[in-house]
């Protein structure tokens, strides 16, 4: 059998032309114009004092409570009080550490119950109904329940992330393992794959990106939820910290948390991304 | 694993309904071991469902699949099969597709290697050995569908149209390919098509089926050559045996 033959059947694969690649770099840098644009909006705002600086306190006063709350002294110790000035890492460590505990225990829930609704239709005719429409109580609607269950605080706070971030997962987990070609599985088992390791071999392989997509939005969501699960009386967290920065009328405060929720957000989807990319690259156009 | 067995697959009074709809009605018929069966039938008339009832993905309503006289159940990795759409799996680079099959019966680390290395070439992929199976074309595709499962050295190896999402001279080509990679590695093999000329240039016989419900209504030897390349083409006899074969398909 010539090589030659099999020549002209052969297309070249490779990578981009490189001026393509330059200009998708380029393009991302777009994405830095509307933030730049409303933040010289928001400077222009609060200097003309167009708004009253206690209802938007300008860039600049907010950069200086950021840094406080990060590299302040601590300076208020009294029993009860949430503390902003220098308290930044002892805040954000609570709610990471809450955020991601929850986060965490509902990727497994989510992983262990999805899968099950995927790989069988006797969980899938049991289960989904009523798991469609626990789906359906808004997340608010479980904050005084758990407030009855686990008492003020870390509990509850706890529980309402772990409620938030499960949904996405257990779908997403559900959906993919349930949509997993059966060529696959069959190709797999042809060529001498044991039924025990096909989860491994073929289902994970095939269901990642989807559930890769899954976790990603659970890990936002659940970020989001530490607010919520803030609300009810944790003295330490972002959350905690802008609770009682709005009680006490500092604006810039609030702003700060803001700040700091949505840096943590992006930060964590970024690395995420990042982790996982190489699972799903395949899948990518 | 191969060598142990010849490699003769029988099937015996094979019967398949899906519900009401019954699609194989009693099939007989045997590959015998280092010869290509070609199995020809219209459209839609259960080659596909045969196949995989041979290769264990399906239980036959009644009847047998035998391997060396021994009865089967279920697929094993004795039995090869490329599927009509092929089987690479997406997630995976082309080496690692090879690889499957030889990992999955746990060889050893320089032994997979080995394997791959060499289908690779046989294949003429090797510079793609890191491609993920979107970024081959559709006939580099079929070729490295057909060497994920070859690398198991399966005694038998069933093929289901595997060409027959390609153009003409492509096609052309992959016989040959084909049939220079099968005289080095003796195995039985069951394709179906329903390519009359295909069926004629790699078969050492030839299997008609009729309409759904389908049964065999001929069997014929081939009376070319193992060493037939596509000059055969315009051979008289072979002209003659395609019409022939071509009328009686047609009015199966
Ligand atoms: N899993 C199934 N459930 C129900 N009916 C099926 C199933 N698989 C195949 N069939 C039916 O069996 C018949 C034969 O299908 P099959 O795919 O075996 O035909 P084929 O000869 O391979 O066709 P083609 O030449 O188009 O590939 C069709 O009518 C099809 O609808
Ligand atoms: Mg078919």
């Amino acid at each position: 059998m010539s090589a030659a033959l099999l020549e002209d059947v052969l297309v070249p694969a490779g990578p981009g032309p490189a001026h393509s690649r330059a200009r998708r770099r380029g393009r991302r840098l777009l994405g830095l114009v509307v933030p730049v644009l409303l933040l010289a909006t928001w400077y222009v705002v609060s200097d003309r004092e167009i708004l009253s600086t206690r209802l938007l306190p300008g860039p600049g006063t907010v950069a200086t409570a950021l840094a406080e709350f990060f590299t302040g002294d601590r300076n208020d110790t009294l029993a009860g009080v949430v503390p902003f000035t220098g308290a930044g890492p002892e805040h954000l460590a609570a709610s990471l550490t809450r955020c991601g505990v929850s986060w965490l225990l509902a990727v497994l829930v989510g992983s262990v119950v999805g899968l099950l609704l995927g790989l069988s239709s006797l969980a899938r005719d049991l289960l989904d109904p009523i798991l469609n429409a626990l789906r359906a109580v808004p997340l608010f609607a479980w904050l005084p329940l758990a407030l009855v269950w686990f008492g003020l605080g870390e509990g509850a706070a706890r529980a309402i992330i772990f409620v938030g971030a499960l949904w996405p997962v257990l779908v997403a987990v559900g959906d993919a393992t349930a949509r997993v070609p059966r060529g696959h599985v069959e190709t797999a088992r042809m060529l001498g794959t044991p039924r025990r390791w096909l989860w491994r071999k073929v289902y994970l392989p095939s269901a990642l990106p989807e559930v890769v997509t899954g976790l990603r939005l659970s890990l936002t969501l659940a970020w989001t939820c530490v607010i919520v699960g803030e609300l009810s009386g944790t003295d330490r967290g972002v959350g905690a910290m802008m609770s009682a920065a709005r009680e006490t009328g500092r604006t810039e405060q609030v702003v700060v948390g803001i700040v700091v929720f949505a840096a943590v957000g992006l930060l964590a989807d970024l690395v995420l991304r990042g982790v996982t990319a190489r699972w799903v690259r395949w899948s990518r156009a | 694993m191969s060598g142990t067995g010849t490699g003769l697959l029988s099937a015996r009074g094979l019967h398949k309904s899906f519900g009401d709809l019954s699609v194989l009605a009693g099939i007989d018929l045997e590959a015998r071991p280092g010869q290509v069966l070609s199995v020809l039938g219209p459209s839609g008339c259960g080659k596909s469902t045969l196949l995989r009832v041979l290769a264990g993905f399906e239980a036959p309503t009644s009847g047998e699949v035998l391997l060396d006289g021994v009865r089967l159940s279920g697929p094993s990795a004795d039995r090869g099969m490329v599927a009509q759409a092929g089987g690479l799996f997406p997630w995976l680079t082309l080496r690692d597709n090879l690889a499957f099959g030889p990992r999955a019966s746990r060889r050893t680390g320089t032994q997979v290697t080995a394997v791959v290395d060499e289908l690779l070439s046989a294949t003429g992929l090797d510079g793609f050995a890191d491609a993920l199976p979107k970024q081959l074309s559709g006939g580099m595709r079929q070729r490295a569908a057909i060497a994920q499962v070859l690398a198991n050295r399966p005694p038998v190896l069933l093929l289901d149209e595997p060409f027959g999402a390609l153009d003409a001279q492509t096609r052309l080509r992959m016989h040959e390919w084909l049939r220079a990679l099968l005289a080095e590695r003796p195995t039985t093999v069951l394709l179906v098509t329903h390519d009359v000329e295909e069926a004629l240039l790699l078969g050492d016989r030839l299997c008609l089926l009729s309409n759904r419900p389908a049964c065999v209504v001929d069997e014929l030897p081939v009376p070319f050559g193992a060493d037939r390349g596509r000059a055969v083409l315009a051979d008289a006899e072979f002209v003659r045996l395609k019409a022939t074969v071509l009328e009686r398909v047609l009015t199966a």
